[in-house]
């Protein structure tokens, strides 16, 4: 029984490096364990669920064949009768909307057998109460971000946009994205770094002593002293898959640890 | 018997069907599709191993076909001028990647059936085109497109012809 987080995938047709870590990722790792969750930044740009482009159906198809149930019939020996052909459950997954995917909804969500996540919530991981978040809410010191950020994400200022034919929207992402570099910076120095009193705040209001955050391309373990009870809280940040896979594993035996591994080239 | 016809020279090679007969059928395959031709030897460290069978010249990473069962667990070793798969940390994952080993590399032979111990598939040997081997581990090699241990100067695998 093992739970695995990731993030900031920043998946791109123009990146078929990231798309083949992740591909090989799901057959891997993540067969290992019974759920994963994605925590935002998933793709590196996201116009509406019904943008049907093959990238996106690709996409979703490896997410339907990590959840869907599947038959664990042998399929290299078909004389060995012996094996039975039990069915495989599916993997447990779940889908948190990032800053550059915020437009990720429902409609996906359930195409790829997944379940959306609200920004924050709060999850029971082996009996540890555990906050997840994507994280860009906790850069509170980007006021101009903060601010596009609470636009962004009304119903009314979406609605407007997705009334929007895809090209318009396509035209719209395109533009963004050329106006300014930093918007498809993996760089973390691009980034800035969440607010220590903005970690607290959202801690101790949700009760809890760990976060999982991505966002900040800057993995790391922090402990975060929450002055409410004394406690010694634990902040664990994803790493952006721009060159490494980075991804925290949990499991009932063990605390959530944060991993890196590089990207799967075919060596001896 | 394969031949690699290579911008170096001619390299010989017999696979082993009868203790790698998956891998050899794999690469047999591979062969007679052209997937190999235009190919480079990418990763060349002397002392080690020649690797190659995935890559173009311009660094661009061909798709290959499905993925293979390990046979590491067949008693061939990873001596001098044998041929083994490449793959990735999953033991069953080689596709099309092949290394000519030229020193013995025996921390590469199987141990056991784990992700460590698994190995690296060995399914057959040079029998001739040593000499070509030999200048190929010897090349200048730098860092090219996030890769290390590229050749300078690209080593193509021009054709590969399966004699019968």
């Amino acid at each position: 029984m093992t739970t695995l987080f990731i993030s900031d995938l920043h998946l791109q047709p123009e990146r078929p490096d990231i798309t083949r870590a992740f591909e090989r990722f799901l057959t891997t790792q993540a067969q290992a364990a019974d759920a994963l969750y994605i925590l935002g930044d998933f793709f590196e740009v996201w116009i509406g669920d019904d943008d049907d482009s093959p990238f996106n159906q690709h996409i979703a198809e490896l997410l339907q064949a990590f959840t869907k149930p599947t038959d664990t019939k042998s399929n290299s020996t078909k004389s060995n009768s012996t094996k039975s052909n039990s069915t495989r459950p599916g993997k447990e997954l779940y889908l948190m909307v990032g800053n550059r995917d915020f437009l990720m909804g429902e409609a996906f969500a359930s195409r790829c057998g997944a379940t959306l996540l609200p920004d924050p919530c709060v999850i029971d991981l082996y009996g540890t109460p555990t906050l997840l978040m994507h994280g860009d809410s906790l850069c509170t010191s980007d006021t101009e971000y903060m601010a596009f950020r609470e636009q962004a994400r009304s119903e009314m200022w979406q609605q407007a946009l997705l009334s929007k034919s895809l090209d318009e929207r396509r035209a719209i992402a395109r533009q963004l994205r050329d106006q300014s570099k930093s918007m498809s910076s993996m760089k973390a120095e691009d980034i800035m770094d969440v607010t220590l009193d903005a970690v607290v705040n959202v801690m101790q209001s949700s009760q809890v002593s760990r976060l999982i955050h991505g966002h900040t391309h800057r993995p790391a373990v922090h402990s975060v002293a929450l002055a409410d009870n004394n406690l010694s809280g634990e902040r664990i940040v994803l790493g952006d898959w721009d060159s490494k896979i980075w991804c925290i594993e949990a499991s009932a035996d063990a605390a959530p640890t944060l991993h890196c591994y590089d990207f799967p080239n075919e060596q001896p | 018997m394969i031949t690699l016809h290579t911008n170096f020279g001619d390299i010989k090679l017999e696979l082993d069907f009868d203790k790698a007969p998956i891998t050899a059928a794999n690469f047999k395959k591979n062969a007679e599709s052209d997937f190999y031709s235009g190919t480079i030897f990418h990763r060349v460290i002397d002392g080690f191993m020649v690797q190659g069978g995935g890559f173009t010249a311009d660094m661009e990473q061909k798709e290959p076909g499905d993925s293979i069962e390990n046979e590491a667990d067949n008693g061939l070793k990873n001596d001098k001028y044998t041929v083994a798969m490449a793959r990735t940390m999953d033991p069953h994952s080689a596709t099309a990647q092949f290394f000519i080993n030229v020193k013995d590399n025996d921390f590469l032979n199987h141990t056991g059936k784990n992700s460590h111990g698994w190995g690296y598939c060995v399914f057959g040997k040079i029998t001739d085109g040593m000499d070509v081997v030999d200048q190929i581990k010897a090349v200048k090699t730098g860092t090219t497109g996030g890769h290390q241990d590229v050749p300078a100067e690209p080593i193509v695998i021009e054709k590969v012809t399966v004699d019968a």
